[in-house]
């Protein structure tokens, strides 16, 4: 009995000190910027007038994959630096209408495990529906996604300095 | 003086089986001080150092180890945030120790001539219990941490999450049966322990504990984080577990066969020593190339129709020559009435020979302290160790004792003593092997090498009196059946 106890409470005291180890780092996640992949680019030349461009953001769903081949007139895609993070890269693309954010594509988001896609999934569709109402990169990170959040920021404040 | 010496009678005696490890005690003949028609006595060389681990290396190796799984951890790990980061940094810490200590068991366990010889197969078998128990635990642990941390990051529910991880997160499925698997391979264990379950049915039952093994090996690599982005971490696990599976085929299967193959094992003979009592002879050539000391055992594997399937473990209980082997085992159930039917010539797997407890040549003198079925590998020794030999064997009763005409002969031939300490402890009144008692059973005895052998309970008990009585723990060796 003596060594259970020994062994649970030994056990849980070597976690709680390696977590709080971990947990005493830089609070604020950094995400280099690469220099490659921030282009602007300008909408098709498509002249059918696109129906109401944003969709209501489903939870769970954002578009994935440049838009820049498939826009209505008046409408600019802005691509964002890939923003490395510790998971992966990160770039996103904004819609531009008359200087206005209207729609936030993701380009690339870490994808190694399925908790990656997990994580992507809860995070940016919150991250998106800031980026709309704020109009800035000046938005919160969301709990549980930090390195996401923070590589998203970065490669949408890119998109805004390319493009806005 | 609550010892009481004299002559017991020789009594047919029942014995409990002991098991898991059912290694069954051996008894010599009780005919007088002969080592059967064949099998000689012989002085016991010093033991060699070389080729034995210590236990404190062992120990350290395999902490060194759980360190560098830890280190793993830390390197693959940005930071640990919030509650859920909390719960899933400690459902990988604990997963990646669980992955190394499963692997640890099963070394434990690989019949390595360095372990078996340097620390005792007895000494590994309690090392894996515990450390099989704390491992399944782990594992859980793991597996509740990671679902609860992976939904509170996710802001889903426990059930969704572990709906999620079971359908979607490659090969968890298959871990989560791997994991069902050691549970229950580990509540068998402690039903075992409890001797509720045949030891048939627990060997058998514990073999799916390598399937759980390998259903749980592919998780680790498709979903750890450690793992993912990392292939020389990929690279090395795979490397310990390749490495340990090597050395169980090899010092389980292949080199069984290749001394099979090389000394020619066979039955010379069986002989009935007693009521129930039998000894058989495996004859073989070169058997001094095993290097099989007093003390140590062999796994047998009679090859007939009703025996091949299962290999035993029993103690030589002569010294070992250079072409004759002798085991003596006690009627305990269908395994060793049907040795009696043995046939000459039928051939035999030896798989050895395993044991600490062996002479350690130090040129002090010695103490062999022996509890009841305890005394078999000690009548080995008795008979061949070199210099001043003092015998002490604790029975409960004068129909537990065995062979003590063997043992009052071979004391007479080498001027050694032997006394017989024979009762309960009322009938006795008072702590049969206090220090006191021992110390005047066997004067100088702080000075001398002491030899424990016998059921658990005893043997514990025996050691707390002997380092009462000063003797220092290093020169205190102790062997259990209960393996």
């Amino acid at each position: 009995m003596r060594r259970v106890i020994l062994a649970v409470v030994g056990t849980v005291a070597g976690l709680v000190a390696l977590l709080s180890f971990k947990s005493h780092l830089p609070t604020v996640p950094s995400a280099a910027v690469s220099t490659t992949g921030g282009t602007s680019g300008t909408s098709g030349t498509s002249g059918t007038p696109a129906p109401s461009s944003s969709p209501a953001t489903v939870p769970g769903e954002y578009p994935m994959g440049s838009l820049a081949g498939q826009l209505p007139t008046g409408e600019t895609a802005v691509t964002g630096h890939v923003a490395t993070t510790v998971y992966g890269p990160v770039q996103i693309q904004l819609i531009m209408r008359s200087s206005k954010i209207v729609k936030v594509a993701v380009l690339r988001q870490p994808m190694n495990t399925i908790r990656d896609i997990q994580i992507g999934e809860f995070a940016f569709p919150k991250l998106i529906g800031e980026t709309l109402t704020a109009q800035t990169a000046k938005i919160d990170a969301v709990s549980g996604a930090s390195y996401t959040s923070a590589g998203y920021i970065q490669s949408l404040q890119s998109a805004l300095d390319n493009g806005a | 003086m609550t010892s009481v010496a004299r002559r017991p009678a020789p009594a047919r005696h029942a014995e409990t089986e002991a098991y898991p490890g059912q290694r069954q005690p051996t008894t010599p003949p009780r005919s007088g001080g002969s080592h059967g028609p064949r099998a000689r006595t012989r002085a016991v060389p010093p033991q060699k150092e070389s080729g034995r681990a210590s236990a404190r290396v062992v120990l350290a190796v395999i902490a060194l180890g759980a360190v560098a799984v830890i280190a793993l951890w830390w390197h693959s790990t940005p930071d640990v945030r919030g509650l859920g980061g909390w719960l899933t940094g400690a459902g990988e810490v604990l997963g990646l120790l669980a992955g190394y200590g499963v692997v640890v068991l099963v070394a434990l366990m690989a019949r390595l001539p360095p372990l078996e010889r340097g620390i005792g197969t007895d000494q590994l078998a309690r090392w894996h219990a515990m450390g099989g128990r704390y491992v399944v635990c782990v594992v859980w642990a793991h597996a509740l941490l990671i679902v609860w941390g992976y939904a509170v990051e996710a802001h889903t529910s426990v059930t969704g999450e572990t709906a999620a991880l079971l359908t979607q997160y490659p090969d968890v499925l298959m871990a989560t049966v791997g994991g069902f698997l050691l549970l229950g391979v580990g509540l068998i264990s402690m039903r075992a322990a409890r001797r509720r379950v045949r030891y048939e049915t627990w060997y058998y039952l514990h073999l799916y504990t390598y399937l759980a093994i390998a259903l749980a090996f592919s998780h680790q690599f498709a979903d750890g984080v450690a793992f993912v982005n990392n292939l020389a971490a990929r690279f090395w696990w795979s490397a310990m577990y390749l490495t340990v599976a090597v050395l169980i085929v090899w010092y389980r299967f292949v080199a069984p066969l290749r001394s099979f193959a090389r000394h020619g094992f066979h039955v010379i003979g069986v002989r009935q020593e007693g009521p129930g009592i039998v000894s058989v002879y495996i004859g073989g050539s070169r058997l001094d190339e095993l290097d099989a000391e007093p003390g140590q055992f062999f796994r047998w594997r009679f090859l007939t129709r009703s025996l091949w399937w299962s290999s035993h473990p029993y103690s030589l209980s002569a010294a070992p020559g250079k072409d004759l082997l002798r085991i003596t085992v006690k009627d305990l159930g269908d395994h060793s009435q049907a040795l009696a039917r043995l046939q000459p010539g039928t051939r035999v797997i030896a798989e050895g020979p395993y044991g600490a407890f062996t002479a350690t040549g130090s040129g002090r003198g010695v103490v062999l302290l022996a509890g009841g079925v305890g005394i078999n590998p000690l009548r080995a020794m008795f008979a061949t160790l070199p210099g001043p030999v003092t015998l002490i064997y604790r029975a409960s009763s004068t129909r537990d004792v065995v062979f003590a005409d063997e043992l009052d002969a071979i004391a007479a031939a080498r001027g050694a003593t032997v006394h017989y300490v024979i009762g309960s402890r009322a009938e006795l009144g008072g702590d049969p092997l206090s220090p006191r008692v021992l110390r005047s059973l066997a004067p100088g005895l702080d000075e001398q090498d002491v030899y424990v052998c016998g059921p658990d309970g005893m043997t514990s008990a025996a050691i707390e009196a002997l380092r009462a009585a000063g003797v220092p723990k290093r020169r205190i060796h102790r062997e259990s059946f209960e393996f």
